[in-house]
């Protein structure tokens, strides 16, 4: 390599560490915003069960949504991954884990549809002799909010309830912390109370004598929807914070080569420079020789 | 009496000291004072108005749908919106009943007539805040 050509891949490589040291705090700030959403929702998710929970204390809550089958036969898998690359092993750790489970799973079921939200994870499947998705649905990490959660919600709720589905399942990236993030399978549908510890913890709190407006079963299945659709705007919202969180330790990884390699292309730029000095000396100085002589 | 509105994107209100609160519970109006007996609820889309301990004026909130509850500690109040006037647009909120209204008229499936009837009294709640709010 000739000095001017490490010139110039030193001036490209500083470039490309602005980019994404850019990218990074970009990520940085949107991570923080993402996580107040999750922290946001929380007393809301928590008044839902605490309702539920205290329905249930004064009433015996049996619900078709809660009732478990034992043998599920028709599966909807919802797939959730970003639509943007750049973030390390985000997508590609669900889509792979998908992946598997469908060949694993595909002869064990009657039905076994995928819906994807994010378009990572349907790019990656829709070529390796996937079904047909039920939907596809983009712009997440853009427009995140409860109405669209709610929406989402509603149809995979009518899709359940209709007979379609026994199971809906969801596979996504839970957002542990900023530096880490875990693949998680969670079954949404039907609801599994017993799960949440809530409901035994309350009993104690109220008098029988609640009066109900309407009657207690209206509101429990209104609850249960409005708690269907709070799972599906939290595990949407940790799929958010978790994109955001590995993209922002994507970039710092990526930043910190670019310093390494521009570090090591200046060592060799100065050597180069050095031997080049050297060598013209030599030639000055035994052409001074040859003159003499 | 501590009162405490919450929606999935944010707290709107904390535990606040109140004397009464008028929410528009979907079996008709409801008027809550301190000593109310326990009680669960849905609420309709409307306008809640509450009055903080010591005052004699209602703060206005437009709701969309949500779920009250009395206890003896409280009133908690879980909602999909929640929205101050303050918050609200009144070009925006003109535009969604436009739109819902034009939705209704073309005559779509079930679902989706309640979808659009839901927003539409949305946007007259809100519409409703603006004006008793600006009067004032």
């Amino acid at each position: 390599m000739s000095l001017k050509e490490i010139r110039g891949r030193i001036a490209s490589v500083k470039n490309t560490q602005q980019i994404t040291k850019a990218m990074k705090m970009v990520s940085a700030a949107k991570l923080r915003r993402a996580q107040d959403n999750i922290i946001n929702l929380r007393p809301y998710a928590k008044g839902v069960l605490g309702l539920i929970a205290d329905i249930a204390a004064t009433h015996r809550v049996n619900h078709p949504l809660l009732h478990l089958k034992t043998n599920p036969q028709k599966i909807l898998v919802v797939v959730i991954t970003s639509d943007r690359g750049l973030c390390g092993s985000f997508n590609a750790s669900v889509s792979k884990y998908v992946e598997n489970y469908y060949k694993e799973n595909k002869d064990k079921y009657e039905q076994l549809d995928f819906l994807y939200v994010g378009r990572k994870g349907f790019d990656y499947l829709k070529n390796r002799g996937f079904p047909k998705p039920v939907d596809v649905i983009l712009n997440l990490a853009r427009e995140i909010s409860y109405t669209l959660a709610a929406n989402v919600a509603e149809r995979l709720m009518t899709a359940f309830t209709s007979g379609g589905y026994d199971e809906v399942r969801f596979v996504y990236n839970e957002f542990k912390s900023a530096i880490s993030q875990n693949r998680e399978t969670e079954t949404l549908l039907p609801i599994d109370m017993s799960q949440s510890s809530l409901i035994n913890q309350n009993e104690q709190k109220f008098s029988k004598d609640l009066i109900f407006e309407p009657s207690p079963e209206e509101i429990v299945e209104d609850l249960l929807h409005k708690h269907f659709a709070v799972q599906v705007y939290r595990i949407m919202c940790e799929s958010v914070a978790g994109e955001h969180a590995a993209r922002m330790t994507a970039m710092e990884n990526a930043t910190n080569n670019a310093v390494e390699m521009v570090n090591n292309l200046t060592l060799k730029y100065n050597k180069l420079r050095q031997a080049a000095i050297t060598t013209e000396l030599m030639e000055i100085s035994s052409g001074a020789e040859a003159l003499k002589g | 009496m501590l009162f405490t509105l919450v929606t999935p994107e944010k707290k709107i209100i904390t535990e606040m000291e109140v004397d009464e609160i008028l929410a528009p519970g979907s079996k008709g109006q409801l008027d809550i004072l301190p000593g109310h007996s326990p009680l669960v609820t849905t609420l309709a889309t409307g306008i809640l108005k509450y009055k903080q301990k010591g005052q004699s004026k209602y703060n206005p909130i437009s709701l969309s749908w949500g779920y009250l509850e009395v206890t003896p500690q409280g009133v908690s109040v879980l909602a999909e919106t929640a929205e101050t006037p303050e918050e609200l647009e009144k070009e925006r909120a003109e535009e969604a009943l436009a739109r819902a209204q034009i939705k209704l008229k073309e005559g779509l499936t079930v679902g989706d007539i309640m979808k659009y009837q839901r927003k539409k009294q949305r946007a007259q709640s809100r519409l409703e805040l603006i004006k008793s709010y600006s009067k004032n």
